[in-house]
């Protein structure tokens, strides 16, 4: 387990879940922009954590959304493909000059363009795994992809204005969030 | 062997992610058609919990809608109760000799109990639709049940824990129901296909009925899920495609899935008997 997983983590695992739960799961824009806020949690972790307890958590944390919306394995699914291709990403998207121990997943330090490009391709990748494997057939192919596009677009924007609300200015983050 | 240690802890996070996903798929797969104890979803003790608290919260916002359908609900029930009164009263068959009294279907004894729940979670948007409702065995709710509200047709008890029950909703891509068209009596196949929550397909009308738009679909009681002649919705729009034998049928659908408040369980007390005498004849239906 990585040191830096802490009280803090856990508080935003329930805070999250909570989010999700309460209030996004009755707010569907049009019927098809849904928004998966819970993935946050999963993007927001430290940069370096172990990835085996990443998926770990990724999958506790698919299987607690799963368990209040009824979709056996779907949220699960996506959210452990989603931390499988975290690193990665972290990896395509490295700055010029690597990342500095201090780094968090922060809008205002990490920058604008890059917190924009992290997010959307992820939470691209986990909507279309969700929606993919909620239809199964590819018969109604072009309204999903309308689906995962509105939906993506939706967390996204969600994701945003938590970070500008919630996620201060210098290196550290708050306490209560 | 050291080797394949070294091997397996090299690609750990890749194993365990392979693992994790078969994991995810095994449930997944297994979830569609599974019925029976709640575990790991809605109808779960601490998880309903959370949703009945949510609802008890929400359900304020809408007191107005929900007391005006129980409103409704039971005017008509009045009516209903004074037309049967008014029945009794000119009916003197109980009181005739018994020997000229014949004694009707065994099955119109009221084979049917209700079981009231309050819906404390529901979807309409998703591609399979769930509700989770705050009745479970022990009100004497099990699965397989049918679930109906005053409106009509809503669907199928999936999961019960002790307190909560998980419903299939009619808006499941795997939900059939046996439906018929009320003035011709043809029999054919409810089934909702996605989009939108208010209107459902009705498949297998065969092309010499004449169904007229705006016909009424009730259930068929072929089945011990639902009593016949429970209302499902009234006939939106009727096409012939030049390559089918059958219509393709919309029905407009009577409940409002996104209003939904209080529904009934359907318990069928004589559904064993039936069950084992239809596959003892070897008879196997797969619609509800």
């Amino acid at each position: 387990m990585n040191s830096s997983f802490g009280l803090k983590h856990i508080a935003q695992f329930f805070l999250f879940v909570a989010l999700q739960v309460l209030l996004m799961d009755s707010l569907v824009l049009f019927s098809t922009g849904f928004c998966f806020i819970y993935v946050a949690f999963l993007l927001f972790l430290p940069l370096v954590i172990s990835r085996v307890w990443l998926l770990a958590l990724a999958f506790i944390l698919g299987f607690t959304v799963d368990m209040f919306y009824d979709t056996m394995g779907i949220h699960a699914a996506a959210s452990v493909l989603l931390a499988f291709l975290r690193p990665h990403i972290l990896n395509l998207l490295t700055p010029r000059d690597g990342y500095e121990a201090s780094d968090t997943v922060n809008i205002h330090t990490m920058g604008g363009r890059w917190f924009l490009a992290y997010t959307f391709t992820l939470v691209l990748l986990h909507h279309t795994a969700v929606f993919f494997l909620e239809t199964i057939t590819f018969q109604t192919a072009w309204y999903t992809i309308v689906k995962i596009l509105l939906s993506t677009f939706f967390t996204g924007i969600v994701m945003v204005i938590l970070q500008l609300l919630f996620f201060s200015h210098k290196r550290e983050r708050i306490d209560y969030r | 062997m050291r080797n394949l240690f070294a091997f397996i802890y090299r690609f750990r996070a890749f194993l365990v992610f392979v693992l994790l996903e078969a994991l995810c798929v095994y449930l997944l797969v297994r979830y569609n058609t599974y019925q029976g104890a709640a575990f790991f979803n809605s109808a779960n003790k601490y998880v309903g919990q959370v949703l009945e608290f949510q609802s008890g919260i929400t359900d304020y916002f809408r007191l107005t809608s929900i007391n005006q359908t129980l409103a409704k609900e039971n005017a008509n029930l009045r009516q209903e109760l004074m037309r049967q009164r008014l029945l009794a009263l000119a009916d003197s068959t109980a009181s005739l000799d018994s020997t000229y009294y014949a004694a009707t279907d065994s099955s119109q004894a009221n084979p049917y109990l209700l079981h009231a729940g309050r819906v404390i979670n529901n979807s309409v948007r998703r591609m399979n639709n769930y509700l989770t409702i705050a009745a479970g065995t022990a009100d004497g709710v099990k699965p397989g049940m049918g679930v109906v509200s005053p409106q009509g047709v809503v669907g199928r008890v999936k999961t019960v824990s002790e307190n909560y029950a998980t419903v299939t909703s009619l808006l499941h891509s795997q939900m059939l129901i046996s439906a018929k068209i009320r003035a011709s009596d043809t029999f054919g196949t409810i089934k909702w296909t996605g989009g939108d929550y208010r209107t459902v397909l009705l498949d297998y009308i065969p092309l010499h009925i004449k169904p007229v738009k705006g016909d009424t679909i009730v259930t068929s009681g072929f089945n011990t899920v639902f009593p016949e002649g429970i209302m499902v919705g009234t006939i939106s729009s009727i096409e012939q495609e030049p390559d089918k034998s059958f219509y393709t049928i919309k029905v407009k659908l009577a409940v409002d899935f996104a209003q939904l408040s209080y529904v009934y369980v359907v318990e069928n007390t004589k559904e064993e008997e039936r069950e084992t005498l239809e596959q003892n004849a070897g008879i196997i239906t797969d619609e509800q």
